[in-house]
């Protein structure tokens, strides 16, 4: 790729808001068409953009103009993030990397044809396309509620102005008031995370409200890391939090968003604030692809390839893929591995074995950090988990201080693989 | 329930209660615990169930089950928590099963006894030893 | 404490006479042990529920003497005779003096 051709083609996505007419492409250029802009598509994008040196055409498609990481957010629910400091732009990736970055939604596929149709009208070819759009929520998850009531009882479980929301509304509790969180089934996106929001949200009343009640009703038995967040709980917070399990209705909950009530098998609550996390599924554009079986997207662990159709690739959140949680950590070592195994599909490049990791830290307190994580590799059947380990009951201050301080350091380097 | 004041005398002769792994302290609240509840009576083991974890992670919450069939009452003692005693469960005329669950507090690794009064007065009881991985009687934070 | 505290219980809606049921309650309590000490170092004062009892119309099925080991957020499970149609009730006494109830109805088809 020579700088020249960057230079123009980073002009062309600046300027590419109403991006409608059929792009010109060099004559055998592989076109790479990557579908969101997150942890996973983002830097799928980069390092095809980087390693092909312009073997290849890249174009990514994100509405967003201004990405806002959804992990992190829970720390600025604590105080301990501004909303700020969780914003990215694509610019970068334009003007630097010469991909073509076009902001819009991708509404469907053409599989046959292999086009990404847009809503704008324009549609994109490709030959290989990879999709990872991240996470949507099930219809009729938690009766009583729906995107449109997200305003009341705020889901905050995509980066930026839900998370503002859910923290306004804390924020705003009387005095004594009752914090819910409908928790959602398994499989989520980010595990640990609802139950890191609780320790975040916790931290907030417990300077500002330390008489308000923390409610979580959880249609799950167990949840991820859950002796070190519970022993934490009783260290950090008292009593405050309260977990409603499957035993006492926890998965027979229903909401009425305009009473801000609750109804837990039977038993009517008035809450204050209600974040409901419903039960979730892979991103839409996946479903309209015809590349979901169920709610997920299934991969080839080789190369996240969809197991329908070998000119797609299914990242992240969205993929059903074997032993690996939905987390930006795994989205991103997906994609490295997506990237390789496309570039050397289209290219001679050499490709790299699939190896994957992940972790996931999560701050219970200010400084109280923990993790969880694991290496996995690819077999036939899917990504296999190899081994792992998890941080330890009764670990000293400063153990944890490293961990959170660890996950400081990670935020950076994956904002910077993803962005540039 | 007959309330049972449970800081009457200290009765004697229950040195089987005191095991060495807790302070002399702890040893006579237990006995103390014990006494009140038995009146100095003879225990035996028998058909008491004590389920609880082999190893707790979390000693703040520890699930324990205990049952013994035709027991009026039964009671649980952690001899190595700063304060033993951890439940009397009473069983009246419409009890389904002298069974009972909970979730308790274990200071540290200890062996837990549960001690049931039978028809007639008569005592058993079953112990079962607990390693706890983190202490949940509230150490300073 | 007396504000915030939100008794559960499960329990069948229907039985047959004589049958004997699970029953499960759970209550939120912060269960102040008396020996936890606060950022600053003092001791928290002890505030518990010492003591919960179920009964049938009227009669027992259990009555529980709670010490400060019992959990946070106090749990119990156990079995009651349910020899004909009527009200289960549930009574946990705070150590401030406030007692909570719940009630629930049982019949016997």
């Amino acid at each position: 790729m020579t700088h020249h051709r960057r230079t123009v083609l980073g002009g062309l996505a600046a300027g590419s808001a109403a991006f409608a007419a059929p792009m010109v492409m060099a004559q055998g250029v592989p076109r790479v068409v990557v579908v969101g802009g997150g942890a996973g598509g983002a830097t799928a994008a980069r390092y095809l953009a980087l390693e092909s040196g312009g073997a290849v055409e890249v174009t990514l498609i994100e509405p967003s103009r201004s990405y806002f990481t959804c992990f992190f957010s829970n720390l600025y629910i604590g105080g301990l993030r501004d909303m700020q400091s969780l914003g990215h732009g694509y610019g970068t990736l334009a003007a630097e990397y010469g991909i073509n970055v076009v902001h819009d939604w991708a509404v469907a596929v053409d599989r046959d044809a292999r086009v990404v149709a847009l809503a704008s009208g324009a549609s994109v070819p490709y030959d290989r396309l990879i999709l990872s759009p991240g996470i949507d929520f099930k219809n009729g998850a938690v009766p009583g509620w729906d995107v449109t009531a997200q305003d009341d009882m705020p889901h905050a479980y995509r980066g930026g102005t839900q998370a503002e929301l859910l923290k306004s509304q804390i924020l705003a509790m009387p005095e004594g008031g009752t914090f819910a969180m409908i928790a959602p089934p398994d499989p989520y996106r980010c595990p640990p995370g609802p139950y890191e929001r609780i320790s975040m949200v916790a931290t907030t009343l417990k300077a500002m409200n330390p008489r308000a009640k923390i409610l979580i009703v959880d249609p799950k038995e167990g949840f991820s890391k859950q002796a070190l967040f519970e022993e934490g709980w009783q260290r950090h917070y008292g009593g405050m939090i309260e977990r409603i399990g499957p035993d006492f209705g926890g998965a027979a909950v229903s909401v009425d968003p305009a009473a801000m009530r609750i109804d837990i098998d039977g038993i009517v609550e008035d809450v204050d604030v209600c974040n409901v996390i419903p039960a979730q599924r892979a991103g839409r554009v996946a479903h309209e692809a015809g590349l979901t079986e169920g709610d997920w997207a299934p991969v080839n662990a080789a190369d996240m390839s969809s197991r329908l159709d070998p000119a797609v690739h299914v990242l992240g959140d969205a993929a059903a893929q074997g032993d690996m949680p939905k987390s930006a950590f795994s989205a991103n070592s997906q994609a490295r591995v997506c990237a390789s195994a496309v570039l050397g599909a289209l290219t001679d490049a050499r490709v790299f074995p699939a190896v994957y990791a992940n972790t996931c830290w999560s701050l219970i307190a200010p400084d109280d950090g923990v993790k969880v994580g694991a290496s996995y590799e690819a077999t036939e059947e899917k990504i296999a988990r190899v081994d792992g380990f998890i941080s330890e009951l009764g670990e000293d201050a400063e153990t944890r201080a490293d961990t959170y301080r660890e996950s400081l350091g990670w935020y950076d380097e994956i904002t910077a693989d993803m962005f540039g | 329930m007959r309330p049972i004041s449970r800081r009457t005398s200290l009765a004697l002769g229950l040195g089987a209660a005191a095991g060495t792994a807790f302070g002399e302290g702890a040893a006579t609240k237990a006995e103390a615990a014990i006494a009140a509840f038995t009146g100095g009576a003879n225990i035996a083991p028998g058909d008491v169930t004590l389920i609880l974890p082999e190893i707790a992670e979390n000693g703040f919450t520890v699930p324990i089950e205990v049952a013994a069939p035709g027991a009026e009452a039964i009671l649980v003692l952690a001899p190595a928590n700063p304060n033993p005693e951890v439940a009397t469960f009473t069983f009246g005329p419409l009890s389904g099963a002298q069974r009972a669950s909970t979730r308790i507090r274990l200071a540290q690794s200890q062996e837990v006894i549960a001690i049931a009064r039978m028809d007639g007065g008569r005592y058993i009881e079953a112990r079962r030893s607990v390693e706890v991985t983190l202490g949940g009687c509230g150490a300073p934070t | 404490m007396a504000e915030n505290v939100t008794p559960r219980v499960r329990v069948p809606a229907t039985a047959t006479a004589g049958e004997v049921v699970t029953i499960k309650t759970l209550i939120s309590h912060r269960m102040e042990s008396g020996e936890r000490r606060d950022e600053a170092g003092r001791r928290v004062p002890r505030s518990i529920i010492h003591r919960f009892v179920a009964r049938f119309n009227g009669e027992t099925v259990i009555d529980v003497a709670m010490e400060p080991a019992i959990s946070t957020n106090p749990f119990f499970e156990f079995d009651a005779r349910v020899p004909e149609s009527g009200t289960m009730t549930f009574a946990w006494y705070d150590d401030d003096g406030s007692i909570y109830e719940e009630a629930r109805e049982i019949v016997v088809e």
